[in-house]
């Protein structure tokens, strides 16, 4: 019996190491590389030398970091709030029987599924001065009398940006709700329009109270989600204009592009640490307690 | 009765709205690929139909879009391989194993899910330069396994947790060993979570940009969506016909998937985030 357990704990190491080894080699081997890297004078065809704390003092004083920054959290808000508001509406909408469910449900997936290089590329063209869709629906409804110079203004490129990412990860707020939706047993309602109520009262007596621990988790994955915004941004405006909308990671890409590995990777060290403070918030409140595995 | 209707009235409302804003990008993008310039709105909607845009990606030698698209069919689909074999071993080991330390596992390989990209790239960079292998299929095959490993561990998790040891008792019994038993006993058991977690392996990796943007170089390892990106015209105009016919033909894989199995990627997208 013991050396079958023996045996048992042996098999269980040997089928969950190809997934350990590959995590550590490719995922937290590389992060640990950043942070050391972070400390290091590190610019291509210059010799590497230990500098402390210099890339992040540097960093302190930079005032195109702090736009990174201002840039991002104000990114957050505006997108993460627009997307949790529709997706909560497609989502109370798609937990109706309706006709054609399937097919509204496809319709919501795709944004989801294809690149965000390639949906960039199509809101570029949307964004387009002279002919493209934004502008021609903009002045055929009135909302504006001229062409909007889109992706050349700072206004223009940020709301742009929030346009085409609402487009593209409401989707994935509006499954999860749907999932919190669907879990509320119809009986609730069933007993409260007995009672008389009208269905505004049911949304804020029932719904809302009882999808809350769902909205704050999609709230949540869509923060961190956010936080890291990089393909969007380098295809559709390249931080631009005059870096107006350069978000944190496309900042440190610029410097690895750039070929300063040291300074890069202190901005990635920022980026990391905020991320993975809101990931420990993330863990703790959707996943604490789950157990019958 | 009023209340009724004014409901019904929204939720139609609402249900039209949803599939235009879902849509009309799409719609948009598949018009300006068949038409011979990009500026059809300014002409009072005359369309120039015609199947030039695609022709020239198809056959353009120097558009290198055939390139592209095997790089990124090749590079999606062996890591979407792997990563349900190792996933698979690694849930097996989880639910059934009695592995300890199981619980930190599970947080850590969340946590890692959520590591910025950015904090990888810059030393995985540095990593496959020493290795010499910039601008091969090595390069992205082995950073997408492991960066697909979490979400796929997750909802093979929560698939496996499902089906019921007396299973894995009575092929013990039969003589089976653990190996044997994943394979004839769990996967065919669990197909639709293993179904899905392709899916998304799939899409994930097909997706993917900064490591493909930061390791390779040309068109012998460069993945569709960053060579679409990077898709450049050779006079300054920017080609946006043929931008679009590539777009559209190389989403039309991924589109095709998710409309047929949108049940599975539901299933597996609600599992991976919120708990099974």
């Amino acid at each position: 019996m013991s050396y079958r357990t023996f045996s048992e704990a042996k098999q269980s190491y040997t089928f969950i190491l190809p997934l350990i080894i590959f995590i550590l080699a490719f995922i937290l081997l590389p992060v640990v590389g950043t942070f050391i890297n972070s400390f290091f004078r590190d610019i291509s065809f210059l010799q590497r030398k230990f500098i402390m704390f210099g890339n992040y003092k540097q960093l302190f004083n930079d005032p195109g970091f702090y736009g990174a920054i201002r840039f991002t959290i104000l990114f957050i808000v505006v997108s993460v709030t627009i997307e949790i508001i529709l997706g909560l509406i497609f989502a109370l909408i798609l937990n109706e029987t309706i006709p054609f469910r399937g097919f509204l449900r496809a319709c919501v997936l795709l944004p989801w599924a294809i690149p965000s290089a390639i949906s960039a590329r199509l809101w570029e063209l949307i964004y387009n001065y002279n002919y493209g869709l934004a502008n021609f629906i903009c002045i055929k409804s009135g909302i504006s009398t001229g062409p909007i110079n889109w992706l050349g203004s700072s206004v223009g490129a940020f709301f742009g940006l929030v346009i085409a990412d609402v487009w593209k990860t409401t989707p994935f707020v509006t499954i999860i709700l749907l999932a919190g939706l669907s879990a509320i047993p119809t009986e609730l309602y069933l007993q409260a329009k007995v009672d008389g109520t009208n269905f505004l009262q049911r949304f804020y007596k029932i719904t809302m109270p009882l999808l809350k621990p769902v909205l704050v988790v999609a709230l949540l994955f869509r923060t961190i989600d956010a936080l890291r915004i990089f393909d969007l941004i380098y295809v559709l405006t390249h931080g631009g204009p005059g870096g107006a909308t350069t978000s944190l990671s496309l900042y440190a890409y610029k410097y690895y592009l750039a070929g300063d590995f040291g300074y890069g990777s202190a901005v990635s060290v920022i980026l990391f640490v905020i991320s993975f403070t809101l990931s420990i918030i993330y863990i703790k409140l959707a996943r604490f307690g789950e157990s019958g595995i | 009765m009023i209340e009724e209707r004014f409901k019904s009235v929204l939720i139609w409302i609402g249900y039209v709205f949803k599939a235009v804003f879902c849509l009309t990008p799409f719609l948009y993008m598949i018009v300006i690929s068949l038409s011979s310039s990009p500026d059809f709105l300014t002409k009072l909607g005359e369309i120039e139909f015609s199947f030039k845009n695609y022709y020239s990606v198809l056959t353009s030698k120097s558009l290198h879009f055939v390139d592209y698209l095997r790089n990124s069919i090749i590079v999606s689909g062996v890591s979407a391989f792997f990563c349900i074999i190792i996933a698979g071993l690694a849930a097996y080991s989880i639910t059934r194993l009695d592995l300890p330390g199981k619980m930190l596992i599970l947080f850590l390989v969340l946590a890692v899910s959520m590591f910025p990209q950015i904090s990888l790239v810059g030393y995985l960079f540095k990593f496959m330069s020493s290795l010499g292998w910039i601008n091969t299929y090595f390069a992205l095959i082995f950073p997408y396994i492991a960066w697909i490993l979490p979400l796929s561990l997750w909802i093979l998790v929560s698939y496996f947790a499902q089906i019921p040891k007396e299973l894995d008792k009575a092929a013990l019994i039969d003589g089976c060993t653990r190996w044997q038993i994943l394979l004839k006993v769990i996967f065919p058991v669990a197909a639709p979570g293993i179904f899905s977690v392709s899916l998304l392996s799939f899409i994930f990796a097909f997706n993917e940009f900064m490591f493909a943007l930061m390791l390779t170089i040309d068109y012998r390892s460069r993945t569709i969506p960053v060579g679409i990106a990077l898709f450049q015209g050779l006079h300054g105009e920017i080609p946006w016909g043929n931008i679009m016919a590539a777009s559209t033909i190389a989403i039309i894989p991924v589109v095709l998937l998710t409309i047929i199995f949108q049940r599975y990627i539901i299933q597996g997208l609600t599992r991976g985030s919120i708990k099974g």
